[in-house]
């Protein structure tokens, strides 16, 4: 990535929340570059960080300390700009598939005929066919993922910020779900015709099936450990147990147990 | 449960007997109702028209009065949601103000309106006004976050915002609020025109059933007509809830 102008630009980053019982310095002295059409991971043990971190990109909270630069702007506040996929989708349950779909146009002012098209084409690329008129109540977990995901592209942002998407899908689904959002982001085309991706996980091997770089938090407070090359061709999905992969996964599991360990011991008293 | 609702109807039925035997067997008919006397009462308050005429006049002050109490605490409630300072300042306000019951403002809503109808619309909107305004800001507080930071993550301003997130995620608890405070109308409108409806004759009162009842007691001391009023009370009680729970099912199809 080098010679290229970040997307994303993390710059001395510290958070600290502010709470009833006291201050909790979630994120300290973050440093991280990400280019365009680059898919980098963020992975690390419960309580590294990782959503909070996600969180000051988005804009949904402020900086403790340094900066965040998103194509050379500050972020000082959320923005159509940068698309957000939550970890429980967040659709809004009283729209409709397609109404959910066109919020983000509708709320650009974007004209009636327009978004009626931008919404159809979503529909088609993600596979809601025949759906767009369920409410999300009505629809599997796989299905609102995708209508979430549909969601954030129909502004057609220029980084995509992605917090655990697929941590409430069953294993199976899981896995489809990772096929076809490297699908989407363009896997198989050439790298740039692809958008920069944040995308925070629980899973290493989902992280190193997705990403080009992994980036490995360290808790309390959350720093980073680790960044790690993933240097495995694309398109992924034939590599889904390549030894190589395997060998990455193993790495970053050694980097993370420890730490993981002790989150588990805290979190059981 | 249809065993159920037989056995429950068998149980009605057979106590409206006893207590019809009961009555008619010794002489307690002036003080107590009987069953055969409250639907002669009903028949004659039917046929003259002063039943039907007394209810709509209550149900149209409570309509009136609640419609009041909504265009002022929804807003109101909406907007301490979305601005906590303002929850701050009005919140202490308005919970003081809920420990006066509506009833207690009769002789006041009296001096200020006078005796017609527009002292009971007065205690009808004081009634539903405060639950509603602390209901719709609970509302606005339990909308899930999630949703506010997608809102404005898709570029939404706080217009759309309310309007299409805010707003239509308070609704089930609003639905609630309502049928809870059209309660509370109902129960003050009755107060009101007993309390305000002593002035007696025609075009004199305050009109509506509380107003049938006073009449009714000071004048005519007739205990089936009395009973009559109290059935008919209780049944608009239920016809507003359930009507306010079928537009809770109309307004928010996806609370399944």
């Amino acid at each position: 990535m080098e010679g290229l102008i970040p997307r994303i630009a993390i710059t001395s980053l510290g958070k600290t929340w502010q709470g009833r019982r006291g201050d909790v310095e979630a994120l300290r002295d973050i440093n991280l570059a990400i280019g365009p059409g680059e898919f980098v991971a963020v992975v690390g043990p419960s309580g590294c960080g990782k959503s909070t971190l996600l969180s000051v990109v988005a804009g949904f909270a402020t900086p403790t300390s340094g900066k965040v630069l998103v194509d050379g702007l500050s972020v000082d506040g959320p923005s159509p700009e940068r698309g957000v996929m939550f970890q429980d989708y967040a659709l809004f349950p009283w729209r409709t598939v397609a109404d959910n779909i066109g919020f983000g146009p509708l709320a650009r002012g974007v004209k009636r005929a327009e978004r009626l098209e931008i919404t159809q084409r979503l529909v088609a690329l993600v596979g809601l066919d025949g759906f767009q008129d369920r409410y999300p109540h009505e629809l599997s977990g796989g299905m609102r993922q995708r209508c979430a995901l549909a969601r954030m592209l129909a502004n057609d942002p220029a980084v995509w910020l992605m917090d655990e998407p697929l941590a409430a899908l069953d294993p199976q689904t899981r896995i489809v779900m990772q096929d076809e959002l490297l699908r989407i982001w363009g896997d198989e085309r050439p790298a740039d015709q692809r958008r920069a991706v944040l995308f925070v996980t629980h899973g290493i091997d989902e992280a190193v099936h997705l990403s080009d770089r992994v980036v490995v938090l360290a808790r309390r407070p959350g720093r980073v450990r680790a960044v790690i090359e993933v240097d495995l061709p694309r398109p992924r999905s034939a590599l889904r147990s390549s030894p190589e992969a395997a060998r990455l996964v193993a790495e970053i599991w050694a980097l993370i147990r420890d730490e993981a360990v002790d989150a588990i011991r805290e979190e059981n008293g | 449960m249809r065993r159920d609702r037989w056995i429950a109807i068998t149980t009605v039925v057979c106590i409206v007997l006893l207590w019809q035997v009961a009555i008619s067997a010794n002489g307690l008919h002036a003080k107590v109702p009987s069953p055969l006397g409250i639907v002669a009462a009903i028949a004659a308050h039917v046929a003259d028209g002063s039943l039907p005429s007394a209810l709509r006049d209550s149900f149209l002050r409570v309509a009136k009065g609640f419609a009041i109490a909504a265009l002022i605490g929804l807003p109101v409630g909406t907007a301490m949601g979305m601005t906590p300072i303002l929850a701050r300042a009005v919140a202490p306000f308005l919970d003081a103000l809920r420990s006066i019951a509506p009833i207690a403002w009769i002789p006041i809503a009296v001096l200020w309106l006078g005796v017609r109808g527009d002292a009971a619309v007065f205690i009808v909107t004081y009634a539903a006004v405060l639950p509603l305004a602390l209901s719709a800001h609970q509302a606005v507080r339990l909308i899930d976050q999630r949703l506010l930071q997608a809102s404005h993550a898709l570029g939404a301003g706080w217009f759309l915002t309310l309007r299409a997130v805010i707003i239509p995620g308070s609704i089930p608890v609003l639905i609630t609020a309502v049928r809870v405070s059209m309660g509370f109308a109902w129960g003050a409108v009755i107060a009101a025109e007993l309390a305000v409806g002593v002035k007696i004759g025609p075009g004199q009162g305050s009109q509506g059933i509380g107003q049938m009842m006073i009449e009714t007691l000071y004048v005519r001391r007739d205990v089936d007509t009395l009973a009559m009023c109290m059935l008919c009370v209780g049944l608009v009680s239920l016809a507003i809830d359930a009507g306010a729970r079928g537009l809770g099912r109309r307004l928010a199809p996806w609370k399944v």
